[in-house]
């Protein structure tokens, strides 16, 4: 007698020839260490996104058509609005669970970034975009810009005031690329700003395009971890020859389901109780009106932010112009994203390293790798900051001039700081084996031949250096 | 069997077993009272806190479950070569170069002309872009403010000189074009005698204390919304760029380099603000040919 399962196995078994693949699949090791969840609540994320948004696309009208609100929400009533906005509001106000649907879906974004970026980090870190991972890296940072579009385009499409401005930057922005400038802004936008087109052509992006080049590249990032296998952390019968770590089947599956239930779970729980985007309250966006103070989803921050810390520098070449925007929001992203990029290259060249590492380095290990990269996340966050100078301004009861002129010096000298600081702390460190965030079990007084005294680690670390 | 089972269980594991099981009950009761509250017609924070509930007990379930009762154990696998090695590698480029035949690596005339056509479906297929939009020609460079425009506020209605009182600021359009992005402009009524304009932009403010300027700022684009009556400057809320009012609305700090530009305005023979002419420069933020007319 055979069960069901045996049953369904021989059937796609004989047609398929799974079976042996598939035991092979199942019997796949994952190293156990929490850094590597970082991506896996990323792609969580991104399932909950595609659930989600499935959803509001049922009820969400790309059209910048005038209509005259009629629903309940009684500040609005009788104003006229465009249907995309009318539609949101419905969403939000008639349909069963639809708030919670646009909420958690909002919230699933800001997490999802978030996951990727400090995924990226610990990827940075340990040095695991080096041979032979550097492709699966440059996947990762397409990913995290397709990532930044897939929030730009959501975040615009409701049409309310806040991402009309934001939008209306963007079209700044691309009116300033030099030479092509004109021409790309008026074809993105179908002409002029507010051209009518550019709501529907949003949402082709934010549902089609985006999500279907993402969606594409994230089975492609997963294929090659597959063929490289993981890297993994130094340790006890850790070699640069195997993966220690779980199985597949079952540890990692239970581990995985765990994982992205619970961080669904969490993005459930800030979508019913922490309000995000209340787009009613903005109300609808409508090219001459502005609201204090303004600030984009926190991912775009930091392009505010260098925005308001841009020199007001212009420049006229042969009657040419290029914008004061071209430097924070064309070129210093261009470079940043550049090194970024180019980076398994960039640090090769200084270190001539061009074996094949499965064992990931310690943030220490990597003294100059580690200072670059604080040093470039300082320059991220001061920018970061200087995106709500005027949300810290009415905190701190200091003007906005006084932050920004601050901030300015800061980018000057935090990431010089910061570099050398970092570097000066990985070396000691690096001297020193003491692991900055495990406590030592004690120490030990110890009586030297000379009749000093002497302390000794009674814990020494478990990484051999 | 089951006792067995059960007593292989450590004390440990067993408690484990009973904590999944009261997170699994939980996720029920909680799928309970959602599908109570989604029928008694649904409360946004309620919904998440259960349908929360019904994800986390799962969730706590199955990682208890992972972690306590799988008895999970370490496992080595080794790594395989990545690389197909040399020979491999020639074995492949021998695959792909053998059944091609002799043209293509001729590169004869046959060649180039097969490049040439890809190129030419390459540059056809580019062509459905240039319909995405207009030519920018030379809508950057004009508003629909026309010497004569009678000047209108956002409703439509008429604007005088009384329209305004001293200190104050009206957004304001062409009559006919109200709400009009590129045509916005900010009406300001300073005190008779505080403007510093050169003389021929003098004889554009009417009574010599409605003056007028672009709404956009020059820096991003964003509408100049917040005039601060006491020093008379104009500050742009989204990335605080700051406009002299006073001063032909010079930018004095942010990120700003040019002035709003100016509205050449006059009065009709019924009191009416008119334009004089569209606005001196191009409104709103720098585009490559902006210096070129």
């Amino acid at each position: 007698m055979t069960t069901m399962l045996e049953r369904s196995l021989k059937y796609v078994d004989e047609r398929l020839g799974t079976a042996s693949f598939a035991r092979r699949a199942l019997r796949k090791v994952f190293p156990d260490h929490w850094s590597f969840l970082l991506g896996e609540i990323a792609l969580f994320c991104l399932v909950v996104l595609v659930f989600t948004g499935t959803f509001l696309t049922f009820f969400y009208n790309p059209s910048v058509r005038e209509v005259v609100y009629d629903g309940p929400y009684e500040p609005l009533r009788g104003q006229e609005v465009s249907a995309a906005y009318d539609s949101v509001l419905r969403l939000s106000f008639e349909v069963r669970a639809g708030l919670l649907m646009r909420q958690v879906h909002h919230w699933a974004a800001l997490v999802f970034v978030a996951a990727i970026v400090i995924h990226l980090c610990r990827i940075f870190f340990t040095g695991a975009f080096r041979r032979p991972r550097e492709v699966n890296w440059l996947i990762g940072i397409v990913l995290l810009f397709l990532a930044l579009g897939e929030g730009f385009t959501g975040y615009s499409l409701p049409d309310d005031l806040l991402s009309g401005i934001g939008l209306r930057i963007f079209y700044s922005v691309t009116l300033a690329i030099p030479v092509v400038g004109t021409w790309v802004t008026y074809l993105l936008f179908g002409g002029e700003f507010p051209a009518g087109d550019i709501i529907s052509r949003l949402f082709v992006f934010h549902v089609m395009l985006l999500p279907a080049l993402l969606i594409g590249l994230v089975v492609l990032h997963l294929a090659v971890l597959v063929l490289q296998k993981h890297t993994q952390f130094p340790g006890a019968g850790r070699t640069e020859r195997n993966v220690v770590g779980k199985r597949l089947w079952p540890e990692q599956t239970f581990k995985s389901v765990a994982l992205l239930l619970l961080t669904t779970a969490v993005l459930a729980l800030l979508g019913g109780l922490a309000q995000i985007n209340p787009v009613w309250q903005y109300g609808q966006f409508r090219p001459f009106d502005v609201t204090s103070p303004a600030q984009p989803d926190w991912y775009i921050g930091f392009l505010d932010g260098a925005l308001r810390l841009g020199p007001p520098w212009d420049l006229t070449l042969f009657g040419y112009t290029i914008s004061e925007v071209f430097w924070p929001a064309i070129l210093f992203p261009g470079i940043a994203f550049g090194i970024l990029m180019l980076w398994p290259w960039i640090e090769r060249r200084f270190t001539k390293d061009h074996a094949e590492h499965h064992l990931l380095d310690r943030p220490r290990d990597a003294p100059a790798r580690t200072a670059t990269g604080m040093a470039g996340l300082m320059v991220f966050f001061i920018m970061f900051l200087e995106g709500g100078n005027d949300i810290f301004g009415v905190l701190l009861n200091v003007s906005v001039e006084a932050i920004t002129r601050t901030l300015q010096w800061a980018l000057l000298v935090a990431p010089v700081v910061t570099w050398l600081v970092t570097f000066w702390v990985c070396r000691s460190l690096k001297r020193s084996h003491v692991h900055p965030a495990r406590i030592s079990a004690g120490l030990r007084l110890r009586r030297t031949a000379a009749g000093g005294y002497e302390t000794v680690d009674l814990e020494p670390t478990s990484h051999p250096d | 069997m089951d006792v067995d089972r059960e007593r292989e269980l450590t004390a440990d594991q067993r408690k484990a077993e009973r904590a999944a099981a009261v997170a699994f009950a939980v996720a029920i009761l909680a799928g309970i009272g959602l599908f109570v509250v989604y029928f008694s017609g649904g409360q946004t924070q309620i919904e998440g806190v259960l349908f929360s509930l019904i994800l986390g007990g799962l969730g706590v379930g199955v990682a208890l479950w992972a972690s306590r009762l799988l008895g999970a154990h370490e496992a080595v696998e080794e790594r395989h070569e990545l690389t197909s090695g040399a020979a491999g590698r020639e074995a492949f480029e021998h695959a792909l170069a053998e059944e091609v035949g002799p043209t293509l690596a001729r590169r004869s005339v046959l060649v180039k002309l097969l490049a040439g056509a890809g190129g030419a479906l390459g540059l056809a297929l580019l062509l459905p872009v240039l319909s995405l939009g207009p030519a920018p020609g030379r809508t950057l460079r004009e508003t629909p403010w026309r010497r004569g425009s009678r000047v209108v506020d956002e409703t439509g209605k008429l604007v005088t000189l009384n329209s305004v009182p001293e200190d104050g600021f009206i957004t304001v359009f062409p009559e006919g074009h109200p709400g009009a992005a590129d045509a916005q402009a900010l009406l300001i009524h300073v005190p008779a005698g505080s403007l510093r304009l050169p003389p021929d932009r003098m004889a554009a403010v009417p009574d010599g204390t409605h003056v007028a300027y672009s709404k956009i700022c020059t820096h991003a684009g964003c509408p100049v919304g917040l005039y601060r009556a006491t020093t008379q400057s104009l500050l742009c809320p989204c990335h605080q760029s700051q406009f002299e009012v006073l001063d032909g609305a010079k930018p004095f700090f942010g990120p700003a380099a040019r002035p709003l530009p100016q509205l050449p305005l006059g009065v009709d023979d019924q009191g009416v603000l008119i334009a004089l002419g569209d606005f001196y420069e191009p409104v709103g933020p720098a585009f490559w040919d902006r210096g070129k007319r």
